[in-house]
């Protein structure tokens, strides 16, 4: 047998695997939206721990995080930093969350919006919104998947058949399986990535260089700005560094499926315990860095957007056929998988506030999940047109998430601590925010004035307006109740 | 006060960890530094738990 056929074969068979684990484990789950959506608010820590692991730890991670300390070196660090921020916020905010979602029965975070504001509006607003932000991080997860079908298939197939089918395939599970399928499916998605990342973050290094610390020196010598961040035409400055961290991390639980996620645990102090050990497994990303700079020593020479296949490549160069298999097998999982939670999070927005709060349809509990399965998949369909005709680092496209994403922050913080704000300061702030990414987006070929990141820039511009007009107009009907 | 201690190690802190000597196990400083802080939250959050646990009851 041709090693193409030995490797796509093993991740053939681990994807179908995982696919009908997860649909077996499920099956005698009733699918009306709860369960469907935040599966019956039931999940204690464990089971928790394994859906946000599956959401946070992605095809990006897998790939990206090689490529960027490929490509960039140290500037790749920010994302060790942003989700071990990410986390400490998280312990704050997610319990005020879970508490209001329990008490009021909410679904999504356009609800979260509607509900707290007193406004249908900003609900469908909202709803709308994620949905849109989520594509490019759903196609991040396909390109993911196509350079890892590329590399299984040694270059013999068009690998864009493959990434279609299989996504598809993934569209269909999400469809029959809800969110309880993902968290299952997740369990076997993380021990394969595990296993996958450190044969690459230790094995790797330790055959080629011997050690870590003779690995840095060698990358030290062949590039002397790669460790540390020096602000150089091709590179990113500590500034870039510092405000991107900080968007990143404040926006990190703000994606539909992290409030997916927030809403399917039990209590408050489930969301607590998870967010005290959740930096633990950054240990992992560690580990793909690690993998990373050796493939900048062992395979050099590679343009940033190629650099996402890098360590891939070196697996490939290097082991044999059934190795490239498993490690292809890990890294499609860990694209499908989270694409699923994406999908799920994206469409129950759509359905719930945009076709159901704004338009009056679907309104019933059968109707509402037969929508979302039919918006599940129209979400898989836009994301993979968009992955066909725009091709981006992987960095870049999550960046373009978090960037639109984050401008939902000073909703979901203002609303739990601040009652005079209203529907209207909240509102505007997220157009002012959105519309100060686009501008800078379009009038500047870089992107990134003095390197500070546009979408915390956008950020500022948001609370600045919040705060005034709430300053002048505060909302007099407060009756809301801040939770504690 | 506790939960503020790592966001400023990796975002203030950042300029002054920037730099390459002096390794720690082989890494360069600025990696050691960020790993540390990695290694704190778990730490520092535990330790609000108790804290509030006590506080609550």
């Amino acid at each position: 047998m041709s090693p193409a056929v030995v490797a796509l074969s093993i991740v053939g068979l681990v994807v179908g695997g995982t696919i009908a684990f997860a649909l077996y484990s499920v099956r005698r789950v009733p699918m009306d939206p709860h369960q469907y959506i935040v599966a019956g608010r039931s999940f204690g820590a464990f089971f928790l721990w394994l859906l946000l692991a599956g959401e946070v730890y992605t095809a990006f991670t897998f790939l990206g995080a090689a490529g960027w300390a490929y490509s960039y070196g140290a500037a790749a660090f920010y994302i060790l930093s942003y989700g071990t921020i990410g986390y400490i916020i998280g312990y704050f905010l997610l319990p005020g969350i879970s508490d209001v979602g329990h008490a009021r029965g909410l679904l999504t975070s356009g609800d979260y919006f509607a509900e707290r504001f007193g406004s249908r509006t900003l609900g469908v607003v909202v709803g709308a919104l994620q949905f849109f932000f989520l594509i490019p991080y759903v196609t991040l997860q396909l390109t993911g998947l196509q350079i890892l079908l590329t590399i299984a298939g040694y270059n013999a197939y068009d690998a864009r058949v493959g990434v279609a089918i299989g996504f598809l395939l993934m569209a269909l599970f999400v469809f029959s399986a809800g969110l309880r399928g993902t968290a299952w499916a997740s369990v076997v998605k993380d021990g394969l990535v595990l296993a996958a990342v450190i044969f690459a973050g230790v094995a790797i290094p330790l055959k080629f260089f011997g050690s870590y610390g003779a690995m840095f020196d060698q990358v030290n010598r062949a590039h002397p700005t790669w460790l540390t961040l020096v602000a150089t035409p091709t590179n990113h400055s500590v500034i870039w560094f510092i405000t991107t961290v900080a968007l990143t991390a404040i926006g990190f639980f703000a994606g539909p499926q992290n409030m997916a996620a927030i809403l399917s645990a039990r209590d408050g102090n489930v969301l607590r315990k998870n967010a005290i050990w959740m930096p633990v497994y950054q240990i992992v990303l560690l580990l793909v860095f690690f993998a990373g700079f050796s493939a900048l020593l062992i395979v050099p020479g590679m343009k940033p957007g190629a650099a996402d296949q890098s360590f891939v490549l070196v697996v490939q160069h290097y082991y044999p056929a059934w190795v490239v298999g498993f490690i292809a097998a890990a890294g499609s999982l860990a694209a499908l998988v989270p694409a699923s939670g994406l999908l799920l999070g994206g469409a129950s927005n759509l359905v719930k506030n945009v076709l159901g709060d704004g338009f009056g349809l679907a309104t019933g509990d059968r109707a509402r999940t037969l929508a979302t399965r039919v918006a599940v998949l129209s979400l898989a369909v836009l994301a993979l047109g968009l992955w066909l005709i725009y091709s981006k680092t992987l960095v870049d496209l999550l960046l373009f998430y978090y960037n639109g994403i984050t401008q939902l922050m000073p909703g979901l913080i203002f609303g739990l601590v601040w009652r005079r704000v209203s529907a209207r300061a909240i509102g505007a702030g997220i157009a002012g925010g959105l519309l100060t990414v686009l501008t800078i987006f379009y009038e500047h070929a870089n992107p990134t004035p003095w390197g500070i990141n546009i979408g915390l820039l956008a950020l500022v511009v948001n609370v600045i307006i919040v705060v005034t007009i709430t300053l002048i107009w505060p909302r007099k009907d407060a009756a809301v109740e801040v939770p504690g | 006060m506790l939960a503020c201690i790592v966001p400023a190690m990796l975002t203030i802190g950042i300029p002054f960890a920037n730099r390459l000597e002096p390794r720690v196990f082989g890494l360069p400083f600025l990696l050691a530094w960020i790993i540390l802080g990695m290694i704190l939250t778990p730490v520092c959050l535990s330790l609000i738990y108790r804290l509030e646990g006590r506080a609550n009851t």
